[in-house]
């Protein structure tokens, strides 16, 4: 049998296979890999330019379009604006024109009236006025009148002073006069009681000598000088007496 | 007659013991309570009972009655005495002495003695202290006054002083 077995042979599948992996080796794989990446980017920077294209072709448009859609909105506004403004300013008109009319009337009344209050007030200032000036003119008359009798009582006043004081004037002069003359008779007399007075101390001195002496004697013997001790001259002094104490004993 | 008899109160003799009139009071009491015991003893004699003759009496009254030769036994004698005492201390003279420190007894019984001897022989001395008489005696007799102090002798001599002061005056 084994002579006869007869060698497996290929399939086409597996023959394609084979030869498909011989061609597509790593290198032309990624031949191939970086022929589809720079295909890709062509294809896509294409698009990409054709898309911006399209995208401001539709921008213009756009914008063209929205700008002409907002002129025709203002436009609008504009006008719905200023026909409001004309009736507004129509009704503020009527509404001014009232109000100053109103107030025209009022201001009128109040005109009136307050020019009668001013009417009533002048007439009452002029009354014032003319009693003040009465008042006035009757104290200027009194205060005259003082002021010329205060001048008078003055004059008099001043003369009186003027009196007095030449008198003052003069009792001053006979006062120093005096006053000199009694300094010098003080001076006089104080020297004289002076010289009195040192008489007089000395004159005491030497009369309460006996008594200064007294007492320093009295100081300097104290209690030591005893009656026995002094016995010898009292009986001395009773001798010396003897004849005057027995005469008055005898009386 | 015994001699109290004779005597009065101006003829007694005091003793220089008896120096003030409190002296001669007290000399009296002491006669008077001898006398009062010497009654008793009569009066206890006369009823039986025994006595005592020992008497005590202080020294002034039996010297005054030893100067004075007096016996106090007879009991009238007795009370005539001490009336005749009485008196005497009514009218003894009196001259009151102020001294210039106190007055020892002997010095007292000293210048009694001596003024008994010159003055008076029954004079009796009255006692004074004054500090201020410096040395010496004042002595107050009834009428009169003698200032014998060394007080009174600086005053009179204070003539002396004005004179000698003076002449240092003079001098300087």
């Amino acid at each position: 049998m084994g002579l006869f077995q007869q060698k497996k042979r290929k399939t086409p599948q597996d023959q394609v296979v084979e030869e498909v992996k011989s061609l597509f080796d790593n290198e032309f794989r990624e031949q191939l890999r970086e022929h589809g990446r720079l295909y890709f980017e062509r294809v896509i920077n294409e698009n990409a330019a054709l898309f911006k294209q399209d995208l401001d072709a539709t921008v213009a448009h756009i914008n063209t379009e929205l700008r002409q859609h907002i002129a025709r909105q203002l436009d609008n506004q504009f006008t719905q604006i200023n026909q409001v403004n004309t009736e507004l300013r129509k009704h503020i008109t009527d509404q001014l024109d009232k109000q100053f009319i109103e107030y025209s009337h009022t201001m009128k009344e109040a005109q009136e009236m307050a020019l009668r209050t001013l009417e009533k007030s002048a007439d009452a200032l002029k009354e014032q006025h003319q009693a003040l000036s009465a008042a006035l003119e009757r104290s200027v008359a009194k205060q005259d009148a003082m002021l010329t009798s205060a001048v008078e009582e003055n004059k008099n006043h001043i003369e009186e002073m003027k009196a007095a004081h030449q008198a003052a004037v003069q009792s001053l002069t006979q006062s120093v006069e005096a006053l000199k003359e009694q300094q010098t008779q003080l001076s006089a007399l104080l020297d004289k009681s002076i010289a009195q007075q040192q008489d007089l101390i000395i004159e005491t001195f030497m009369n309460n000598m006996a008594r200064v002496v007294e007492h320093y004697v009295l100081g300097a013997l104290g209690d030591q000088y005893d009656v026995k001790a002094q016995l010898p001259s009292i009986i001395q002094q009773l001798e010396e007496n003897k004849k005057e104490i027995a005469d008055d004993m005898k009386l | 007659m015994s001699e109290i008899q004779e005597k009065t109160y101006s003829d007694f003799v005091l003793p220089a013991n008896i120096v003030s009139k409190v002296d001669l009071a007290r000399m009296i009491s002491d006669l008077e309570r001898v006398d009062n015991e010497l009654t008793e003893i009569e009066v206890r004699k006369k009823a039986g009972a025994k006595t005592d003759p020992n008497l005590t009496m202080s020294d002034q009254l039996a010297e005054f009655l030893d100067q004075n030769k007096l016996d106090i036994h007879d009991d009238h004698e007795r009370s005539r005495l001490i009336k005749q005492l009485h008196v005497l201390k009514e009218h003894v003279p009196v001259i009151h002495v102020t001294f210039s420190a106190p007055a020892d007894p002997e010095s007292l019984q000293e210048i009694a003695h001596w003024m008994r001897q010159s003055v008076h022989p029954q004079v009796v001395i009255s006692a004074g202290l004054q500090p201020s008489l410096i040395a010496g005696v004042y002595l107050r007799t009834p009428n009169k006054v003698h200032d014998l102090s060394l007080r009174t002798k600086l005053r009179q001599s204070s003539g002396l002083l004005v004179k000698e002061l003076e002449a240092l005056r003079g001098t300087n």
